[in-house]
């Protein structure tokens, strides 16, 4: 699996001593579908630095909508960390985020 | 309020929605417009607890308008490009409680004998770093991020959301009014609805039957086991509690804090810390069954502020959830060192 280095440590030999888990996109209402879609993500990386990521595979654009929820639930806030929303919200061992171009939830 | 929420919860959720903090709010005078009174250059508020740097600005605005900047230089001023920094040039972010800034700031640079002093922050009137803080710095996106927090502690709490997204539109909206107005009664008659309360019916848990009963405001049902799924409301019947530790200059560490433990104890706010920070907090000795970490401290090293109180280390995290979150449903711990 590929996995997301954080802009800051882009050093390789760094990325030994990370913990990763993994996590899940799921696109909805009509939301483009990745031709990957499950990631190795460092628990360091902030939320931000992961929609960052996700749009990239998406190729879309900064000002693109892009809405995305936790377990079809709730957006956390851009600087927690994966670490602490793996820890909460993973299903067997994945972190499922699900992304739309419009609203889906709530 | 519910008349169902029993009187000691509604004191200490009273007590923490009063809660206010000092703040001076100083204006960098390098971004004062030409023609600006240089003289004013600091501005002094009582900001509730529960209240967003956003939500200041309208007063802060005004004090700036009428006394500091010219008829010309008001015109112009664009409140869209405020941001606000503390002392020393932390960025202070705009989606945090503003009690949970100064209670972090306060554990970060302990003053001598906890005296309360003003929060000194910078407020910049040009050129926001809106890379590093986040959201584009406006209401409406501290709104949106206040909805956010309290599904997510709706989802800990619960494993959906559904008690957050079954208010009607008018109540969610209700809910970031009430903050925004500040208003204790149109904020809790919603909030009331979503937040768990501790069961104030069953007796505290003891071993002697002949003892006195009376419902503490720490009570827990008497069974040592969860209570059973039906009980929809309680604060013991949570997956887990919505809680944040706070460290000064370091991590934010979230976890899953089950009301009750596996040997059915109530999950105590000593053994929820000593069990994230073994070297900061010993396990408790109340505990036996709690394995002793050979790395703990002997005697703990570090206090935890909870909504500006120094919170005593039986708390147990249910009741803390219920009676001690602040208005997006989270308690923030934040941990000082001791001396």
């Amino acid at each position: 699996m590929e996995s997301l280095q954080t802009p800051s440590s882009p050093d390789p030999d760094d990325r030994k001593t990370k913990i990763l888990v993994n996590v899940l996109f799921k696109g909805v209402g009509g939301a483009p579908v990745l031709n990957r879609n499950k990631f190795s993500i460092a628990t360091t990386v902030k939320y931000q630095s992961l929609l960052v990521f996700l749009r990239k595979q998406l190729e879309s654009k900064a000002n693109d909508p892009l809405f995305t929820y936790i377990n079809g639930a709730f957006s956390p806030a851009p600087d927690d960390t994966i670490s602490n929303l793996y820890k909460c919200f993973s299903t067997d061992g994945m972190l499922i985020v699900y992304y739309s171009s419009v609203p889906a939830w709530g | 309020m519910a008349s169902s929420t029993p009187t000691a919860t509604t004191l200490f959720r009273r007590l923490c929605w009063d809660g206010t903090v000092p703040i001076e709010v100083k204006i960098d005078s390098k971004e004062l417009p030409a023609g600006s009174d240089r003289t004013l250059e600091s501005f002094y508020i009582r900001a509730p607890r529960v209240s967003y740097l956003p939500l200041l600005i309208q007063e802060v605005k005004t004090f700036l308008f009428d006394l500091v900047l010219d008829e010309a230089s008001a015109k112009d001023m664009k409140t869209d490009d405020w941001w606000f920094e503390a002392e020393g040039g932390a960025l202070l972010k705009w989606h945090w409680p503003v009690g949970l800034l100064y209670d972090l700031h306060l554990v970060a640079h302990p003053a001598p004998d906890f005296q309360m002093k003003p929060f000194t922050i910078i407020l910049h009137l040009a050129s926001p770093p809106t890379d590093k803080l986040l959201f584009t710095p406006s209401i409406e996106t501290c709104k949106q991020s206040f909805m956010g927090q309290l599904k997510e502690a709706d989802f800990l709490r619960w494993g959906n959301t559904k008690r957050v997204t079954g208010l009607r539109k008018e109540d969610q909206d209700g809910l970031w009014e009430g903050i925004v107005e500040h208003n204790f009664d149109d904020f809790w008659r919603i909030a009331s609805k979503i937040a768990p309360s501790p069961n104030p019916l069953a007796p505290p848990l003891t071993p002697n039957p002949s003892s006195p009963t009376l419902p503490a405001p720490s009570s827990r049902p008497a069974s040592t086991q969860p209570p059973s799924g039906s009980d929809r409301d309680n604060a013991y019947s949570v997956r887990s509690v919505p809680v944040r530790i706070y460290l000064p200059d370091g991590p934010v560490i979230q976890d899953l804090v089950p009301p009750f433990l596996e040997d059915g104890l109530p999950h105590s706010l000593n053994l929820f810390l000593s069990a994230q920070l073994p070297l900061l907090f010993k396990p408790s000795p109340t505990s036996p069954l709690t394995p002793v970490d050979p790395n703990a401290p002997k005697s703990n090293l570090a206090f935890a502020l909870i909504q500006g109180v120094i919170a005593p280390l039986d708390c147990e995290m249910a009741w803390l959830g219920a009676c001690m979150s602040g208005a997006d449903g989270w308690v923030n711990v934040c941990i000082g060192l001791d001396k």
